[in-house]
């Protein structure tokens, strides 16, 4: 716990975490929002609320909705360019809870954009627009009058981790609570994927690409399954070290690969690898980029 | 490394414990909601028979013709299309949603042939449908309209 508590970090890193963070959110969004706006065409009788929801007794109205889609996109682009940070976090934050609960209560909670939401609701709680903003610079912040690592930035940035982590344990012990030991058997994973793919295969969509091929493996699913579970449950070793952090990161991504693969679901948060960038030093991606680019451009004038 | 202010201290650890208390909340009393969450995806015991809500057009002679995401329910997202005609069965409103599936039909020159739409479900066992052998077990029609052109 204390790693998480007395956690330092530079101001930048928290930055960095910001920006991938925001832009992922506005990117999914944008490409999402039609979806979004969609849902006032549902049937009031089916909403069901869920979360900050669970109070309404009917559905957000078409323009509310639109509104709110509208300022979750300008929230967002403002607090990437950490513009009035304090307010533009928020509005993108509490925007996208709201749609995502609103898009959950109708009768089919979906988890792929838990994670995402909670990392958007802690940075907005937290100084991210300290580095790399344009609030930075109007008050005349820069690195030099900085501490060089600050409990400020580093606290907030194990926070998001620990979200990440806990939520990976939390799916393990689902696994074994609510499927029992038989579910390390791979009878049940067998059947998960063979139903998406029956499903998919019955609606007019396309199964996904290795289902018939591992449902043919069957004997293999065990394994699979066990690793599931293993790599859920093992999420804490991120805190040990590089080597740990590294290896389990590589684990988790190849997991949800593997599961987009025999069961076309996505876990978009993950995948781009977003889940796991609160565990990294993001600030310096940027300068080794440009780095590498200086030195592609000097190859190609030596050439 | 920076002074250690105990207040501040005391605050983060609060704050961080109760991160973690929300976190872990859903668990505790065992109640799956958003953003905070069991996780209960693919957990529960899955039978190989199940039994899937899907729409097919039917053409004259009889023949079935898959239809598409988009062509069911107006989406492109299988998981919410099937969701949301099993909750429009389920709330007796299997004719309204027939309707709207014909009228989006109608506009498809490649579905000319289909004459009439059904909203099925439809039992299989599914591992012998991925495996691409026989496997419908039941099929029971729940709403049937005609496809005006």
């Amino acid at each position: 716990m204390n790693r998480i508590i007395d956690a330092e970090a530079p101001a930048t890193r928290l930055a960095a975490l910001r920006v991938a963070v925001g832009v992922f959110t506005l990117v999914y969004l944008l490409g999402r929002s039609p979806v979004f706006l969609a849902l006032a065409d549902r049937p009031p009788a089916d909403f069901d609320g869920v979360g900050v929801l669970r109070w309404f007794d009917a559905p957000i109205g078409s323009s509310l909705l639109t509104a709110i889609v509208t300022a979750t996109i300008i929230g967002g682009a403002c607090s990437i360019v950490g513009w009035r940070y304090r307010v533009t976090s928020v509005v993108f934050a509490v925007g996208m809870l709201l749609l995502t609960t609103f898009r959950g209560s109708w009768g089919q909670l979906l988890h792929f954009e838990n994670l995402m939401v909670l990392q958007l609701l802690v940075l907005a709680a937290s100084p991210a627009a300290d580095a790399w903003s344009l609030d930075a610079r109007r008050t005349q912040h820069d690195e030099a009058t900085q501490p060089a690592e600050s409990v400020r930035y580093g606290w907030p940035i194990a926070v998001v981790g620990l979200v990440t982590i806990v939520t990976y344990v939390i799916a393990g012990i689902a696994k074994l609570r609510y499927g029992g030991i038989d579910w390390l058997g791979g009878d049940t994973i067998q059947n998960h994927i063979a139903y998406s793919a029956a499903r998919l295969d019955l609606i007019g969509g396309t199964p996904p690409l290795l289902a018939e091929f591992v449902v043919r493996r069957g004997w293999a699913l065990g394994a699979f399954a066990a690793g599931a579970v293993v790599i859920e449950l093992a999420a804490p070793v991120v805190l040990i070290g590089h080597r740990s952090r590294n290896a389990w990161v590589a684990a988790a991504w190849l997991m949800h690969i593997g599961i987009l693969l025999t069961m076309s679901v996505g876990f978009p948060s993950p995948l781009f690898g977003v889940a796991f960038a609160p565990f990294f030093a993001l600030e310096r991606v940027v300068p080794w980029a440009a780095a590498q680019w200086r030195a592609i451009i000097r190859q190609r004038a030596a050439s | 490394m920076e002074p250690i202010t105990p207040t501040r201290r005391t605050m983060r650890v609060a704050v961080t414990v109760g991160v973690l208390a929300a976190l872990i909340a859903p668990v505790a009393i065992d109640r799956d909601s958003f953003p905070l969450s069991t996780y209960p995806m693919y957990s529960r015991a899955r039978s190989s028979e199940s039994t899937i809500f899907t729409a097919q057009g039917i053409a004259a002679d009889g023949a079935r013709r898959t239809l598409t995401p988009t062509l069911i329910g107006g989406s492109d997202d299988p998981l919410i299309v099937v969701g949301e005609l099993r909750a429009a069965v389920a709330a007796d409103r299997g004719d309204e949603r027939c309707a709207a599936i014909a009228e989006r039909v109608a506009q498809r020159p490649a579905l000319d042939d289909v004459v009439t739409i059904e909203i099925v479900s439809e039992r299989h066992d599914t591992v012998d449908r991925t495996l691409g052998n026989d496997s419908l077990l039941e099929r029971s029609t729940r709403a049937e309209c005609a496809v005006e052109r």
